[in-house]
């Protein structure tokens, strides 16, 4: 009795929910407020997801990986690039209500990089920003759009620079001394977000993040690439990116590692298989190239294959005393520099990984170095720049590009080992998740179903 | 004679028939094939060299061995001969590729040393074909742009196109449509983020009024010897006009205020009716057996009919996206709704519906639109709709738009 009494009960609900009229899918609505989730703090210096939803460049790399306007409408080079001058977009404002002019432009780009910037100077000259340097710029408009160069108050009108963060971006904090939520800013540029609010939950483990994507407490969670086959088994719902990220390892070129020989044997020692096999569960890409082979169609040039017979045979009879390996507090990471050691311990190097925050010395590095553009030349140029090599990319050509690459790595100073996706998880709620070039979340252009 | 005349009859016919064998087309791979052969040979000098071919790319296998031949005969041209694998020098070609075009690399090996030479060949393209039935929906794409396009109308002295910041006109000439003029619509306020705007041809049907979020447009054609166009924009929170009269004024029967900062009309129409209607995406007007009724699509999703001073939910819509447009048709009841699937999907489809009471009845198998449709309008004339259609290039490369006329047949 009560069986059948459930039964029809169950049948009903059906039918209620067959005849009710279902809403079709729409254009993107506003409102609501979007959790997000990530690892960091959201403020990492190369892909912190803070930045771009605070700050803008003054281009912005599209989808086809060539730069759009952003804080710059329009812009052209002379002197065979070695000038360039940006116009601004008119009627911009940072979010506490200053206006965007070209003297707080120029004020917030001679801040981030000094002495290894792309230019030598940069100023004001009427409506637009003036950059000028001694060698060719021909990729300015692309490195404009990078992280570092994201437009800034430096002033906040009282002749001190403002605690955190004020920008023309989509979103401004709520409250600059809790930064954890995040607002839509009305007059955007380009147009105000869906979403009304943004909240950040920094620090938080992938564990932690997932567990509240799947009780409804979070929409947007970090997926790291070594997980990417477990989210894809838990049937999470996945956005994720081409290989945007490289994972390298950098030699000093000074010091015990002076010695080109030692460096080569280094590069020819590393087991870049093992390494994606084991710690990144076969989701990135070996590569030996610095740009991944969807974007150069010539990464197959640069052998990804481990060579012990060379790589003895560069280290020869020489001596090296022990070399420290340092790389983030993260646990994939620090697995993966123990990996690393390993490789060259069988070669003869005695390698101790270490905290790249807490390490006094480093012979090496691990890094992860974000590609900037998906266009061969500007991305080129971009992480060699990352590592400090300050001089342009001017040949677009595929040898060119090629040339630029194997001259750079046979100084064995950066040494390619994977590219690896960008991925997220997210909600049900959420519509018309776009990522950038970078893999970078386009959080402006989300909206959620459940919004009016 | 009757020989001569027989044998003249043969030679006619066969010279007939020579002349109408086609051209082989020329074969894509011939001019990579052949800069990739100069190159190697620049470096590898005259001589012989052992020629490999491996292909990473999706170029199909059953292409590789004319590309061989191609650069066989291309370095053959410059002196460089392909031998067997006994040959000290070798040359390793990889037909490869990146996320924008195919590659193509020959690794010249001499000894210890070895060079390389690089070139880029054209991807191509290939066509879906399109397939259809019952009441049968074509598409004609008018238009094709790599910018943003929220609405677009044809005049007799051009193409008007409204783009997000700016009306663009264009000139159809005989190699297709070129940029005459641009004018920004000069506005004050901040874009909006999913920009929407309409175009409405002006009464004498040469020029135009154009509406976009804060801002409206007119446009007026200046016949030669000016041959030009004067177009006037201004901000204003006008209503946009959602119906167009019947007569041959063009005149707006009735006008919807949009919510400039948003994406939608507030459900505020002039003049007013009876019925307070709700915020809406989508307003067409749709002939009902005791009139014209107001078929309406909630930003709550919900489509509704209003008439006599009512409104009433419309069923069979799940799929319809937030646009739709009415189409008159001929066929059966007359006037069709066309409506897009989704809003979502990275390749939307359209589809006619009849609506003889409250519930939206197929009338057309689906039209696959390759892309996303981002706007949805009847044509003036009213017999077709206009459809922009976003196309993502994929990977690496820029969105473009396209404009299509979508038309129905009864079958």
């Amino acid at each position: 009795m009560r069986w059948t009494v459930l039964r029809q009960l169950a049948i009903s609900c059906l039918i209620a929910l067959l005849a009710f009229p279902a809403a079709a899918r729409t254009r993107p609505h506003y409102g609501g407020t979007l959790r997000v989730e990530v690892q960091g703090d959201g403020f990492e210096s190369s892909n912190g997801l803070l930045w771009s939803l605070l700050m803008d460049g003054l281009t912005q790399i599209g989808a086809d990986g060539n730069p759009k306007p952003a804080l710059a409408v329009r812009w052209a080079s002379e002197n065979n690039d070695h000038r360039w001058q940006f116009w601004l977009r008119p009627g911009v404002q940072f979010t506490n209500g200053s206006p965007l002019t070209p003297a707080s432009v120029v004020s917030s780009l001679e801040a981030p990089c000094r002495s290894n910037c792309p230019w030598t100077a940069v100023h004001a000259v009427g409506d637009s920003v003036v950059f000028t340097n001694d060698s060719p710029m021909p990729n300015l408009p692309s490195l404009l759009a990078g992280s570092q160069f994201l437009i800034h108050l430096t002033d906040a009108g009282d002749g001190k620079e403002p605690a955190c963060c004020i920008g023309t971006g989509p979103f401004q904090f709520t409250d600059p001394a809790f930064l954890k939520t995040l607002a839509a800013n009305p007059n955007y540029w380009g147009g105000r977000p869906f979403v009304d609010k943004v909240e950040v939950l920094t620090n938080k483990s992938f564990r932690d993040q997932w567990l509240d994507l799947s009780v409804g407490h979070a929409d947007l969670v970090e997926v790291p690439a070594e997980q990417l086959r477990l989210a894809q088994q838990q049937h999470l719902t996945i956005i994720a990116s081409p290989p945007v990220t490289l994972l390298a390892l950098a030699v000093a070129d000074s010091s015990v590692l002076a010695n080109p020989s030692l460096r080569a044997s280094i590069a020819f020692a590393v087991d870049r298989s093992a390494l994606s096999n084991v710690i990144f569960q076969k989701q990135g890409e070996v590569t030996a190239s610095l740009l991944p082979a969807a974007l150069t169609g010539y990464a197959f040039l640069f052998p990804t294959d481990r060579d012990l017979n060379k790589a003895h045979g560069f280290r020869g009879g020489l001596n090296a005393p022990s070399l420290t390996l340092a790389t983030d507090n993260n646990a994939t990471m620090q697995l993966a520099a123990q990996r690393l050691a390993l490789n060259l311990h069988e070669v003869g190097f005695n390698v101790q990984a270490a905290n790249a925050a807490t390490a006094l010395h480093k012979d090496m590095a691990l890094l992860e170095i974000t590609l900037a553009s998906s266009q061969p030349q500007p991305a080129l140029e971009s992480i060699l720049r990352s590592v400090g090599v300050a001089s342009p990319v001017i040949d677009n050509t595929p040898t060119g590009l090629y040339r630029a690459e194997r001259d750079f790595l046979q100084t064995h100073t950066l040494i390619p080992l994977l590219y690896l996706p960008r991925a997220y998880a997210i909600s049900g709620r959420v519509r018309d998740l776009r990522l950038s070039a970078n893999g970078s979340p386009l959080l402006a252009d989300v909206s959620l179903d459940d919004s009016q | 004679m009757k020989l001569v005349c027989l044998i003249a009859l043969l030679i006619g016919s066969v010279t007939n028939l020579l002349a109408q064998v086609p051209n082989p087309a020329p074969s894509p791979w011939e001019q990579p094939a052949a800069d990739l052969a100069e190159q190697v040979a620049a470096i590898l000098g005259p001589g012989q060299a052992h020629l490999t071919i491996r292909n990473l790319s999706n170029l199909p296998t059953d292409q590789i061995p004319s590309i061989r031949h191609q650069l066989v005969q291309n370095l053959k041209s410059h002196g460089v001969l392909a031998s067997g694998a006994e040959s000290a020098n070798a040359i390793r070609v990889t037909l490869s590729e990146n996320s924008r075009e195919r590659l193509w690399v020959a690794e010249i090996v001499e000894g210890d040393e070895t060079r390389v030479a690089m070139v880029r060949v054209d991807p191509g393209e290939a066509q879906p074909p399109q397939s259809a039935a019952g009441l049968m929906l074509r598409k004609q794409t008018i238009f094709t742009t790599r910018e943003t396009i929220l609405a677009v109308l044809e005049t007799p002295n051009g193409l008007v196109v409204v783009e997000p910041e700016e009306i663009v006109i264009f000139a159809h000439t005989a190699d297709g449509w070129h940029e005459q003029k641009r004018v920004g619509f000069g506005q004050s306020r901040p874009l909006t983020r999913d920009p929407r705007a309409s175009i409405y041809p002006s009464p004498d049907a040469g020029g135009f009024a154009a509406y976009a979020p804060g801002s409206a447009c007119a446009g007026s054609y200046q016949p030669p010897p000016t041959s030009d166009w004067v177009i006037h924009c201004h901000d204003t929170d006008d209503p946009w006009p959602i119906i167009q009269s019947s007569t041959a004024s063009n005149s707006a029967a009735m006008k919807a205020f949009y919510n400039t900062p948003r994406n939608y009309f507030t459900g505020v129409v002039t003049p007013g009716t009876a019925l307070d209607l709700p915020p809406f995406y989508t307003a067409v007007p749709f002939p009902r057996a005791n009139g014209t009724a107001l078929l309406i699509n909630g930003i709550d999703g919900k489509v509704q009919l209003a008439e006599n001073s009512s409104l009433k939910t419309v069923t069979g819509t799940r799929d319809w996206g937030s646009d739709f447009a009415s189409l008159h048709t001929g066929c059966g009841a007359g006037t069709q709704i066309i409506a897009s699937s989704s809003g979502e999907a990275l390749t939307d489809s359209l589809r006619a519906y009849e609506l003889p009471a409250l519930e939206a009845i197929p009338a057309s198998a689906t039209l696959t639109m390759d892309g996303t449709v981002t706007a949805l309008w009847t044509a003036p004339e009213g017999s077709s709709a206009l459809a922009v259609v976003r196309k993502q290039a994929g990977e690496g490369r820029a969105d473009s738009y396209e404009v299509d006329r979508v038309k129905a047949t009864c079958n």
